[in-house]
């Protein structure tokens, strides 16, 4: 029951040598090497509003066990951005076509994963999101 | 401009159907399609369990960039809490009025991938004053 996440990062001229990284993590309950064992699996959400929503959020019972987090925007038009968001810190914009893989600590109840179509407008279209996210704690509910 | 893949390879067999995710994108410039030109590599080892600046906004000259930081650590007890906001070095890390927002536990060998607003530093807090490495990059 293994969940494997594999990064590769590549470039051939950000710098004078070629830059080749790849990583692989399996994602395993806090502190062992037992494999995580549940998933909201993947889900997709069109997102149309400027201010925050919930796209997961925090249970305290998941405090300082793990959780993975992984997001996309699907939006093809470059401009088009998400915000993402924990506890009212933002962590970064998510541009047409990027992606984040984040451990979650869940470290309270305030700790959701929010997300805004910041520069949303009725022209725009919608932007598309997909997510999913590995966790070990026993009762998870989300509501996107 | 330069031209940088970030591709990730996601595979779970967690539900009855197995779930597999393929995603590559290229990393821009924030709201274009000019290439970050800007990278940052580094490896730290951390000799104390304070909770310490790892990327300061001032490493970085735009409002844009993207994150990876490994925990190359064999030792899956040994991890790091990353967070974003203020370091409190040696003080109380986790008293309610913490100065900065954790966003998860990286434990040995996980790595983590995402956007960064170059708005707060990025710290960790080691949980283990031996020696602990920790490697990351920055794009923009």
């Amino acid at each position: 029951m293994a969940t494997t996440a594999t990064i590769t990062l590549e470039s051939l001229d950000i710098a004078g040598d070629p830059v080749n990284v790849s990583k692989t993590t399996t994602c395993t309950k806090a502190g062992t090497t037992t494999d995580l064992d549940q998933t909201t699996g993947l889900n997709r959400v069109h997102l149309r509003s400027t201010t925050n929503k919930v796209l997961l959020a925090a249970n305290a019972e998941g405090n300082d066990l793990s959780a993975k987090v992984y997001i996309i925007n699907k939006a093809t038009d470059p401009t088009l951005y998400c915000t993402i968001t924990i506890n009212a810190q933002t962590v970064g914009k998510l541009y047409a076509g990027d992606w984040m893989f984040i451990p979650w600590s869940q470290t309270d109840t305030s700790a959701s994963i929010e997300i805004a179509a910041t520069n949303w407008t009725a022209s725009t279209g919608d932007i598309p999101v997909e997510y999913a996210l590995f966790h070990e704690d026993t009762d998870f509910l989300t509501n996107a | 401009m330069a031209t940088t893949n970030a591709k990730i390879t996601l595979s779970s067999d967690i539900t009855d159907d197995s779930l597999s995710v393929n995603n590559e994108s290229l990393l821009y410039t924030a709201g274009t399609t000019t290439g970050a030109n800007t990278m940052t590599s580094v490896t730290k080892v951390l000799a104390s369990t304070n909770h310490v600046d790892l990327i300061t906004t001032g490493s970085v000259s735009t409002t844009h960039g993207y994150v990876y930081i490994n925990n190359p650590d064999t030792d899956s007890t040994r991890y790091f809490r990353v967070s974003i906001g203020n370091a409190v070095g040696s003080g109380t890390y986790d008293d309610g009025t913490l100065p900065t927002e954790e966003i998860g536990i990286l434990y040995g060998g996980d790595w983590m991938f995402m956007p960064w607003d170059v708005d707060d530093d990025i710290c960790v807090k080691p949980s283990d004053g031996n020696d602990m490495t920790v490697e990351y990059m920055v794009f923009s």
